[in-house]
């Protein structure tokens, strides 16, 4: 058994690695619920699963350094879909106990420009998915 | 009357005892409220139970390894029903004074990755139950 | 997993810093540079079945008299991130403490000051790691 402290999951935006800029890394797959209810039910509600779908949250550090987050998720990006792998469990390299998580992601929103004066500039964004996940553990 | 803190309740999906990756366990069963009101009921409204459900909620430590939580549920489930089975009182086997509760659950979301850096990875879901729970004291 | 093996492999992570001794045991006698490994705290039932417990303890690191140049020298080394004598590099270096845990982390240095032992002042940095097993 192996739970374990984040200390360093792998974020790779389209083909880079930005860990460094990334404070959290968070994602879901979710379905739907769809009522299949019927007299046959017994009383209870019946339920079978849905189409299926999924979000990434990420916390981000801003940095305009060459080769740094803000030039890798860059503005003209908003409104396409871009490849996101995850490499979970503190990885850099895949296996069974780190897999990689690799999908086509929205990304709906940017923020370029954040952060109060006095403290670190930062964004938080939610990029729904799209289409299926692919997982690998080698 | 035995009141009791929650140390190990048993928590079992599909088979495979994940207790030791959970840290919060809750079952809620529902009734919808159906209103048979009528000119006899004295100026109160008056109910029946309708339609029942019910939900499951389950707070996890992120675990890859062999029959780790990551492990057991994977996101393959995501959208299928898997069988869960509760022994609430800190029980290890169902007794009047530590039932078990079994149910099909529609697993509708999962966060293989998850957590800020500095935390341990955990995740939280909430399953809606299709069918009814049955209750053993023995 | 115990304490006693929890605490023995913090201390063998430690030993891989040149020059530093260390003790599992707070010593009679200190002979600086020294890293004295102590129990802080402990969190219990954080999962069912006993599937973890959180304990927090506190490596403090005496480098040397106060007044010492030396010693502040010393103290920036082993407070580094990284590097070959940086105290978070060498505890983190086997997180599962080859078995003995699930995963620890250093969370941080919070205290640097004067500690007195044997009536004289020495100066020492505390580092706080939570070790999840």
């Amino acid at each position: 058994m192996a739970k374990y402290v984040v200390t360093g999951n792998n974020v790779d935006i389209g083909g880079t690695d930005v860990s460094a800029s990334v404070a959290r890394a968070e994602l879901t797959i979710t379905s739907t619920e769809v009522d299949v209810t019927d007299f046959a039910s017994d009383g209870f509600t019946e339920v079978v699963g849905g189409l299926k779908s999924g979000s990434l949250s990420l916390d981000f550090h801003t940095d305009f350094g060459a080769g740094a987050l803000n030039t890798v998720l860059t503005e003209d990006l908003v409104g396409t879909l871009v490849t996101i792998t995850l490499i979970a469990g503190n990885g850099s390299t895949v296996s069974a106990t780190t897999p990689s998580y690799a999908g086509s992601y929205l990304i709906n929103s940017l923020s370029p420009v954040s952060g109060a004066v006095g403290d670190l500039s930062t964004f938080s964004v939610t990029f729904p998915l799209s289409g299926s996940i692919t997982k690998a553990t080698s | 009357m035995a009141k009791y803190v929650v140390t190990g309740n048993k928590v079992s999906i599909a088979g495979t005892d994940v207790s030791a990756g959970v840290a919060r366990a809750e079952l809620t069963i529902t009734s919808t409220e159906v209103d048979v009101t009528d000119f006899a009921s004295g100026g109160f409204t008056e109910v029946v139970g309708g339609l029942k459900s019910g939900s499951l909620s389950l707070d996890f430590h992120s675990d890859f390894a062999t029959d780790g939580i990551n492990d057991v549920l994977t996101e393959d489930l995501v959208g299928t029903l898997v069988q869960i089975v509760l022994i609430a009182g800190n029980g290890t086997a169902p007794t009047d004074a530590t039932p078990s509760y079994t149910a099909n659950f529609l697993v509708n979301s999962l966060s293989p990755v998850s957590g800020a850096v500095g935390d341990l990875s955990t995740f939280s879901v909430t399953f809606p139950m299709s069918g009814s729970v049955a209750k053993a004291v023995a | 997993m115990s304490i006693a093996a929890i605490r023995s492999g913090i201390a063998a992570n430690l030993r891989t810093i040149s020059g530093l001794r260390v003790f599992e045991e707070i010593p009679d006698q200190v002979s600086p540079p020294a890293a004295i490994v102590s129990l802080n705290s402990i969190q219990y039932h954080q999962a069912f079945s006993g599937g973890l417990n959180i304990f927090s303890f506190t490596v403090r690191v005496i480098v040397g008299r106060a007044a010492e140049r030396q010693a502040q020298r010393y103290l920036d080394l082993y407070s580094e991130p990284t590097g070959d004598s940086s105290c978070k590099s060498a505890i983190e270096s086997n997180r599962t403490l080859s078995g003995a845990c699930q995963d620890l982390i250093v969370e941080s240095m919070p205290n640097i000051g004067s500690i007195t032992v044997n009536e004289s002042d020495y100066l020492a940095a505390e580092f706080v790691v939570t070790v999840y097993a």
